[in-house]
């Protein structure tokens, strides 16, 4: 059971996230922000991390940024989520070493396919 | 002191004393002259009478030889006080009795000899010699000698009255004329004082007093004509001066209400664009804040959803899906009011890359095939040879794309939709033209001219039937101007509509210079020896392995590579070749990474070469404070290496669109890009 860390501040997006990805079969570890996220992708060593962008204490960029120059955590694919619908944060995001990005609202089929691929190429490397 | 100096009072007083004085000098001494002559006259007939008396008394005496008695009748010559002597000769010229007055000496007066008769003036003397005769005959002669006494005295009389005379007249003369020489010298000082006080004082007021009626006071009219003049002229051109300065003031007063004006308005601007900018701040803000509770209840009610689905309670699942829909709604209106205010606020920027058009059709097609079959429309693709990559920001080209087939789905009822994608030339440039075709309710010329405008949908009467904000066509509209292309609009109410979306195939950002045709359309081709720099990496890593990795991966981008171990030799190279772009390992075995970064970064001609350090070891801050452009850990991630590489190779150059490394690049980025529906 592939085990997906969710950073996300917003306890609803958390909540409906979670269950969703839940029955489609995935363990859901959650994280309340930066920080917390950066800890558990440590100590949780999580297959895919969904991170949110703004994110209190820390945010998601900072949080991928150091999880990306970690050789421990730097296989963990991460997907970036922001509610800039901003081609800027794209690029950014795969500036900074986001696998992918999404923006929010989330369509979650969309957001499953793209967890799936990239659960596939990482068992595949 | 020279004549013509003088002023004219003294010339005239000179002129009149001279003119009187030598008047006066000639009438007197002509009469003076005649006067003295015409006694000289008289002196002599006296002379001789006295003579023709004595000489008639003593011829008897000078025939009876009678010395005495001729001696006694000269001597009643005593009476005669101007005789200085009276001599009796004898015929044959000798002295016979002579009479001298008592205080003269006799030899100084007396002539010794006679020489002849009549008279003469001699030595200051007038004698005069008488024939003395007895019954006709010569007896003797007579000489009576005169001093001229009298007619001496009234001479100097005579020039003592002149004198006098002269003197009074002269002053006289000097009284009368420094009194009457006024009447030509007062008007003339007159004038000049005038002229005097005109030229000190500049006062053209003033007038020269004329009482006369001769040539000065003609002299005087023509000066008072001059002032007059000069005043009239001199007022005209005071009051042309006043109007000039009052202009002048009227100017500085319209340049100072201008400029205040001119701040007024740029005040307002400013606060125009504040305002403008807190609106932008706002709405972005706002749309933030909206999407959240959006997440959540589209993402609740698709939840929902597939439960109710799963546990059979289909009544639910329409009413949910209801949810979802209205959810999605709000979600474009958002989204479309931010694209909005971000292009009201100039942010929206162009992200050009280079795509395929083909896979981006289609899947926008396939994205909307729900959308058509909801109104039962069959949608028709026809993409014509010769479309394949475009210069774009795919974001915005698939928008307005998914904009016009969307609207031509939602005002379709069982028809078809087209999409047509040709290439075209025109202008001498290259465009693709994107045709959207419907055979729906179609719009009315004058719905058509507020189409592309915010807000505005055709007729009100729609947004209650079909919803939307009307705000879709007017962003497409700006996005296609902000790739210099433009949307145009065909249609007939009731057959439908044919939008125009005309685009060109190399989209130039701002500033960009155009490139020739040849160029944008120069085939892909292999890395070559001798490339230009444009396209030449240099890669400076002492681990031989890394080295050969990075060669095979830049080379795959089709990049000349340039390797070297060492630190010196990678600034010596870097001098040399120019690379577009330089990596960097932290570890080398001469000297250490971040020394090479610090000359790199402080040698102007090469500072602007971005470096990528590549490294084990994580110390990004101190790699971007020193100036590096990025900072990758090892091992090395080839797909985000790829990324900033094309990253800085497209800011260092424009590049042609069908490059087989940018197509893949733009592909694997279409992929991940979210489809915004």
């Amino acid at each position: 059971m592939p085990k997906i860390l969710l950073v996300e501040d917003n306890e609803m997006n958390r909540d409906m996230l979670s269950r969703r990805l839940q029955r489609k079969g995935y363990a859901v570890v959650m994280a309340q922000d930066g920080e917390q996220g950066l800890e558990f992708a440590r100590s949780e060593s999580p297959d895919l991390i969904l991170m949110d962008i703004s994110l209190p204490k820390m945010d998601g960029w900072q949080v991928t940024r150091f999880l990306k120059s970690n050789p421990e955590t730097k296989g963990i694919p991460v997907i970036a989520l922001t509610a800039h619908a901003l081609s800027t944060d794209r690029q950014k995001a795969f500036e900074i070493g986001c696998d992918d990005y999404d923006t929010k609202p989330v369509e979650f089929g969309r957001l499953s396919e793209k967890i799936e691929h990239l659960l596939v190429e990482k068992s595949v490397s | 002191m020279k004549l013509q100096n003088l002023s004219i009072k003294r010339k005239l007083m000179l002129i009149t004393m001279l003119t009187s004085s030598v008047a006066l000098l000639l009438s007197s001494a002509s009469f003076l002259i005649y006067d003295l002559i015409s006694f000289r006259h008289l002196l002599t007939q006296d002379l001789e009478t006295q003579a023709q008396i004595i000489g008639y008394n003593s011829a008897a005496a000078m025939a009876f030889k009678d010395e005495p008695v001729a001696t006694a009748t000269l001597a009643a010559l005593k009476a005669k006080e101007d005789i200085v002597a009276a001599v009796l000769y004898t015929p044959d010229g000798k002295i016979f009795a002579q009479y001298v007055p008592g205080d003269k000496a006799a030899p100084a007066v007396v002539p010794p000899k006679l020489y002849r008769t009549g008279y003469r003036f001699e030595g200051g003397y007038f004698d005069v010699l008488h024939d003395v005769t007895l019954n006709g005959e010569h007896v003797g002669t007579l000489l009576l000698r005169s001093d001229m006494r009298e007619w001496s005295r009234r001479a100097k009389r005579y020039a003592l009255i002149f004198f006098i005379f002269v003197f009074a007249s002269g002053l006289f003369a000097l009284l009368l004329s420094s009194k009457l020489q006024r009447m030509i010298s007062r008007p003339i000082l007159q004038l000049e004082d005038t002229i005097r006080i005109v030229s000190a004082n500049k006062n053209y007021e003033i007038r020269a007093e004329n009482t006369y009626g001769d040539e000065i006071g003609r002299l005087m009219d023509g000066f008072n004509n001059m002032l007059a003049e000069i005043q009239q002229r001199d007022t005209a051109l005071l009051n042309a001066n006043d109007q000039l300065h009052a202009r002048t003031e009227e100017l500085e007063r319209e340049v100072a209400q201008r400029q205040q004006a001119q701040e007024e308005l740029l005040k307002a601007k400013h606060a125009a664009e504040e305002a403008s900018r807190a609106k932008s701040a706002f709405l972005a803000n706002m749309s933030h804040e909206l999407r959240t509770p959006l997440n959540a209840i589209i993402g609740y009610s698709e939840m929902l959803e597939e439960e109710t689905r799963e546990s059979g309670n289909t009544e639910a699942i329409q009413d949910l899906q209801k949810i979802q829909t209205a959810g999605k709604h709000l979600l474009s209106l958002i989204n479309d009011v931010l694209d909005l205010s971000k292009i009201e606020a100039g942010k929206m920027t162009l992200h050009l890359e280079i795509f395929d058009v083909p896979p981006m059709i289609r899947q926008i097609v396939t994205t909307l095939e729900p959308a058509a079959t909801k109104n039962s429309n069959v949608i028709n693709v026809r993409v014509a040879e010769g479309v394949d990559s475009m210069r774009a920001d795919i974001t915005k080209v698939r928008q307005i794309l998914v904009n016009l087939v969307s609207n031509a789905c939602k005002f379709t009822d069982s028809g078809t939709i087209s999409v047509n994608v040709e290439p075209i030339t025109a202008e001498g440039q290259d465009w693709i033209r994107f045709e959207v075709c419907d055979t729906g309710i179609g719009i009315t010329p004058k719905q058509r001219k507020q189409l592309f405008q915010e807000f505005a949908q055709a007729d009100t009467s729609i947004s209650r039937k079909y919803g939307g904000t009307g705000l879709g066509l007017a962003i497409s509209h700006r996005f296609a101007q902000m790739m210099n292309g433009h949307i145009d609009v065909e249609s007939e109410p009731g057959k439908g509509s044919t939008f125009t979306v005309l685009l060109p195939v190399e989209v130039k950002s701002e500033g960009q210079e155009s490139p020739s045709s040849e160029t944008t359309l120069e085939p892909a081709k292999p890395p070559r020896p001798g490339a230009s720099n444009q396209d030449t990496i240099l890669v400076i890593d002492d681990d031989a392995t890394c080295r050969d990795l990075m060669s095979r991966s830049l080379n795959k981008l089709g990049l000349n590579v340039i390797l070297t171990g060492s630190g010196e030799e990678g600034i010596e190279l870097a001098r040399r070749m120019r690379p577009f772009a330089i990596t960097l390992d932290v570890l080398l075995p001469d000297r250490d990474g971040w020394s090479v970064l610090h000359e790199l970064k402080t040698d102007p001609e090469l500072s602007s070469i971005p470096v990528i350090m590549l490294t084990i070891i994580d110390n990004e801050s101190l790699a971007l404070s020193m100036g590096a452009s990025n900072y990758l850990v090892k091992p090395l991630d080839r797909e985000r290496l790829a990324v900033l590489i094309e990253k800085y190779r497209a800011g260092r150059s424009s590049k042609s669109p069908n490059r087989n490394s940018s197509n893949r690049t733009a592909e694997k980025r279409e992929e991940l890009a979210p489809t915004k529906a």
